[in-house]
C-alpha cells in the first residue's frame, strides 16, 4: 500500500450478519473441565486409589513408573498415583481456606479504611505498608512457631494472614467511591450499622471488582503452600500434599528419580493454570473498541 | 494543600521514611524476640542444650538477653544509631561483615535479573501490542500465562534435573566453583538462577505493558498523530510508549524488593550464597542481630521503593496529580 495514502479513523469491520454468540464462546471450557476433573478426582479418591497413599512400602522405594505403580513410588516407597489425588485435597483445601481468610480480612480492613476519615485512612495504609515490609518469611516462621506443629489449618491461616493487603487496597478505593452515594447515605440516616451497610450496600457493588483477585488468591495460596512445604516450613512429610511430596525433590535429584519431581509438579502447574485462566476470564476483556493505531 | 516547595516535599518524604523504618525496626524486634526458640543454640551450637541453669543465666546476661524487651530494644537502637549492629551469634563476627560478604552475590543476581525483566517486559509488551490480535500476540499471551503459573522452585528443580543432572551442561549449585571465581565461572553459575528469576516475573510486567499500550492506542490523540502523517511505528514508540512509561516506572520501583525477595527461593534451591539464604538461616535460628539488620535493610528497601514510586507518579507524570479524586466527605 502506498504510504502516502493511509486511511485514518475508526474502521468499521465487516461483520457477518449478526450472529448470536454460542453459550460456550469466550469461556475457558478446557480449564473448567480440567479443574473439575482434578477436583472430583481429589474429593472421590477413595473410589479408585489402587494403593493406600500413606503406606510406606520400603521394598518398592524409588521405583520408576510401571504397570503396578503407575506414577512410580517416592523415596519412602509410597505410591505416587494414590498420593497425587489424596494429597490434592490438602493443597486445594489450603487454597480455599487461605483465600477465605484473606478475603475476609481484606474486605473488613478495606471497608474500615475506606469509610474512615482521610487521616485515619492514611495511617491505616501506612501501617499496611509497614506490615508488608516485614519479610514475610519472618512472619511465617513466627506464626508457625506460635501455632505449633504445622497442619492444614495453621498453614491456611499463615498464608491467609500474609496475603490480604493487595485486595484491601482495591476494596478501600471502591468503598471510597461508593460511600457518598445516596443509598449509603439513606441507609446511614435510617440508622444502619457498619456491617449492614457493608453487607447490603457496599459488598454487592465491589464484589465484581475483587472477584478476579479472589480467584488469583486461590492460585497464589496453592503456590505458597507448595513453596513453603518444599522449603520445610509448611506441611511435614507425613501430611501428604503436592508441596510436601515435592519436598523430597532434593533427594530425588541425587538419584535422578524424575517422576518424584515432574509428576506432582505437573498436577500443581495444571491446577494453577486452570485457576489463572478462569480468573482472567472473570476479569473480562478491557476496551473492545477498534484500535486507532 | 500540597506544598510546592521541593524542600518541604522531599523533607516530608524523608521524615516519613525515617519514621517508617523506626516502626519497622520496633515491630521486627518484638516479632523476633517473641518467637519461641533459643538464641543460645545459634551462639553455642549443641552445647547450649547441655548447659546448667547457672551457665545459661551467665550466657544470657553476657549477651544481654536477660533484660526486658524494651530495655534490649533501646540498647540496640542506641548502638545502631552509632553504626554498631552487634555481632552475629552464629558467625561470631560483626554482622556488617557477614552481610557484606554475601551482598554482592545477591545484588549481582537480583540486579541483572531486574534489568533483564525491565527491558524484556518492555520489549515483549510492545511486540504484543504491535501485533495485537494476531497469532503471534495470542501465542505470546498463552505462553506467558503458562510460564507465570509455574512456581519458581519447581521450575528451578526441573532446570536442575534437565541441565545439571541429565545433560551435565551447567552446575547445579553455588555461585562459583571451588578455587574458581573468574568471570566465565560466575556467569555459568548464574545462568540457571537468572533464568528462574526472570521467568518468574517477566510476564506479569510484560502483560501490564501490553494492556496499558492497548488502552493507549485507543486514545484520540493517536488519530490526530496518524492524520498528520506519523508512521505507525512513530506513534507507538514515540507517543504511546511515553504515555505508559510513568506508570511502568512507578510499578517497577515497587517491584524492586519483590524481585530481590523472589531470589530467596532461587538462592535456596541453587544453594547460592546470598542474602536470601542468610535471612532464612537467621530467622530460623534466632540470630537476632543479623536478623535485625537484614530486616531493616530489606524492609527499608521496600519503604524506600514505595516512596520513590510515589515521587515518580507525583512529580514526573502531571496527569497523576490531577487524577487524584477530590476528597469527599459525607
Amino acid at each position: 500500500m502506498d504510504e502516502r495514502f493511509v486511511l485514518v479513523g475508526p474502521r468499521t469491520p465487516v461483520l457477518p450478519p449478526s450472529r448470536r454468540k454460542k453459550w460456550y464462546e469466550g469461556k475457558p471450557l478446557l480449564s473448567m473441565a480440567l479443574l473439575a476433573v482434578i477436583l472430583l478426582g481429589c474429593l472421590g479418591c477413595e473410589l479408585f486409589m489402587p494403593k493406600d497413599p500413606v503406606y510406606m512400602d520400603l521394598f518398592h522405594a524409588v521405583q520408576a513408573p510401571d504397570s503396578e505403580f503407575w506414577f512410580g513410588t517416592d523415596t519412602m516407597g509410597r505410591d505416587i498415583f494414590s498420593m497425587i489425588w489424596y494429597g490434592g485435597r490438602a493443597s486445594l483445601l489450603i487454597g480455599a481456606l487461605a483465600t477465605a481468610i484473606s478475603t475476609a480480612l481484606a474486605v473488613l480492613f478495606g471497608a474500615v479504611s475506606g469509610l474512615a476519615p482521610g487521616w485515619l485512612d492514611g495511617l491505616l495504609m501506612r501501617l499496611t505498608e509497614i506490615f508488608l515490609s516485614i519479610p514475610s518469611l519472618l512472619l511465617i516462621i513466627l506464626l508457625q512457631a506460635v501455632l505449633g506443629k504445622a497442619s492444614v489449618a495453621s498453614l491456611s491461616l499463615v498464608i491467609g494472614v500474609t496475603g490480604w493487603t493487595g485486595m484491601a487496597k482495591v476494596v478501600c478505593s471502591e468503598v471510597r467511591r461508593l460511600r457518598s452515594s445516596e443509598y449509603v447515605l439513606a441507609a446511614k440516616c435510617m440508622g444502619a450499622g457498619f456491617f449492614h451497610v457493608l453487607g447490603r450496600h457496599l459488598a454487592p457493588n465491589f464484589f465484581s471488582s475483587i472477584m478476579f483477585m479472589v480467584v488469583m488468591n486461590v492460585r497464589s495460596a496453592i503456590a505458597a503452600e507448595s513453596t513453603l512445604s518444599f522449603m520445610g516450613l509448611g506441611l511435614p512429610l507425613e501430611i501428604i500434599s503436592w508441596g510436601s511430596m515435592l519436598s523430597l525433590a532434593e533427594k530425588a535429584l541425587l538419584s535422578g528419580a524424575w517422576w518424584i519431581i515432574l509428576i506432582p509438579g505437573a498436577f500443581l502447574v495444571a491446577t494453577l493454570l486452570c485457576v489463572t485462566n478462569i480468573g482472567n476470564w472473570l476479569r473480562g476483556e478491557g476496551d473492545r473498541r477498534e484500535s486507532n493505531l | 494543600m500540597r506544598r510546592k516547595d521541593p524542600f518541604f516535599y522531599y523533607g516530608g518524604k524523608l521524615l516519613s521514611f525515617l519514621f517508617s523504618v523506626f516502626l519497622l525496626s520496633l515491630a521486627a524486634f518484638y516479632v523476633a524476640r517473641l518467637a519461641p526458640g533459643d538464641p543460645l543454640v545459634s551462639y553455642y551450637g549443641d552445647r547450649a542444650e547441655k548447659m546448667t541453669v547457672q551457665e545459661r543465666a551467665q550466657a544470657e546476661s553476657r549477651l544481654g538477653l536477660d533484660q526486658p524487651i524494651h530495655v534490649q530494644y533501646v540498647r540496640w537502637l542506641e548502638n545502631a544509631l552509632r553504626g554498631d549492629f552487634g555481632i552475629s551469634y552464629k558467625y561470631k563476627t560483626d554482622v556488617r561483615s557477614v552481610i557484606s560478604a554475601r551482598l554482592p552475590n545477591t545484588l549481582l543476581l537480583g540486579g541483572v535479573g531486574f534489568l533483564l525483566i525491565f527491558a524484556g517486559a518492555l520489549a515483549l509488551g510492545a511486540v504484543c501490542a504491535w501485533h495485537e490480535g494476531t497469532r503471534l500476540d495470542r501465542f505470546l499471551c498463552r505462553a506467558g500465562t503458562i510460564v507465570s503459573c509455574i512456581p519458581e522452585f519447581w521450575l528451578a528443580l526441573v532446570l536442575i534435573l534437565v541441565f545439571a543432572v541429565r545433560l551435565r551442561w551447567l552446575p547445579s549449585s553455588g555461585a562459583y566453583a571451588i578455587g574458581g571465581g573468574g568471570f566465565i565461572d560466575r556467569a555459568v553459575h548464574l545462568i540457571l538462577p537468572l533464568t528462574v528469576t526472570v521467568a518468574g516475573h517477566l510476564w506479569y510486567y510484560a502483560y501490564m505493558i501490553r494492556n496499558k499500550l492497548l488502552e493507549e492506542v485507543r486514545a484520540d490523540y493517536v488519530l490526530l498523530a496518524k492524520s498528520i502523517g506519523l508512521s505507525r511505528r512513530a506513534v507507538l514508540f514515540r507517543h504511546c510508549l511515553r504515555g505508559v512509561l510513568p506508570a511502568y516506572l512507578s510499578l517497577m520501583a515497587i517491584s524492586v524488593p519483590h524481585i530481590l525477595g523472589g531470589t530467596y527461593i532461587v538462592e535456596m534451591v541453587f544453594s547460592y550464597p546470598g542474602i536470601g539464604t542468610l535471612s532464612y538461616e537467621s530467622a530460623r535460628y534466632q540470630d537476632y542481630n543479623l536478623l535485625m539488620l537484614l530486616c531493616i535493610m530489606s524492609g527499608g528497601l521496600v519503604i524506600l521503593c514505595n516512596i520513590l514510586a510515589q515521587i515518580v507518579s507525583e512529580r514526573i507524570d502531571p496527569r497523576m496529580r490531577s487524577e487524584e479524586p477530590p476528597e469527599v466527605t459525607g
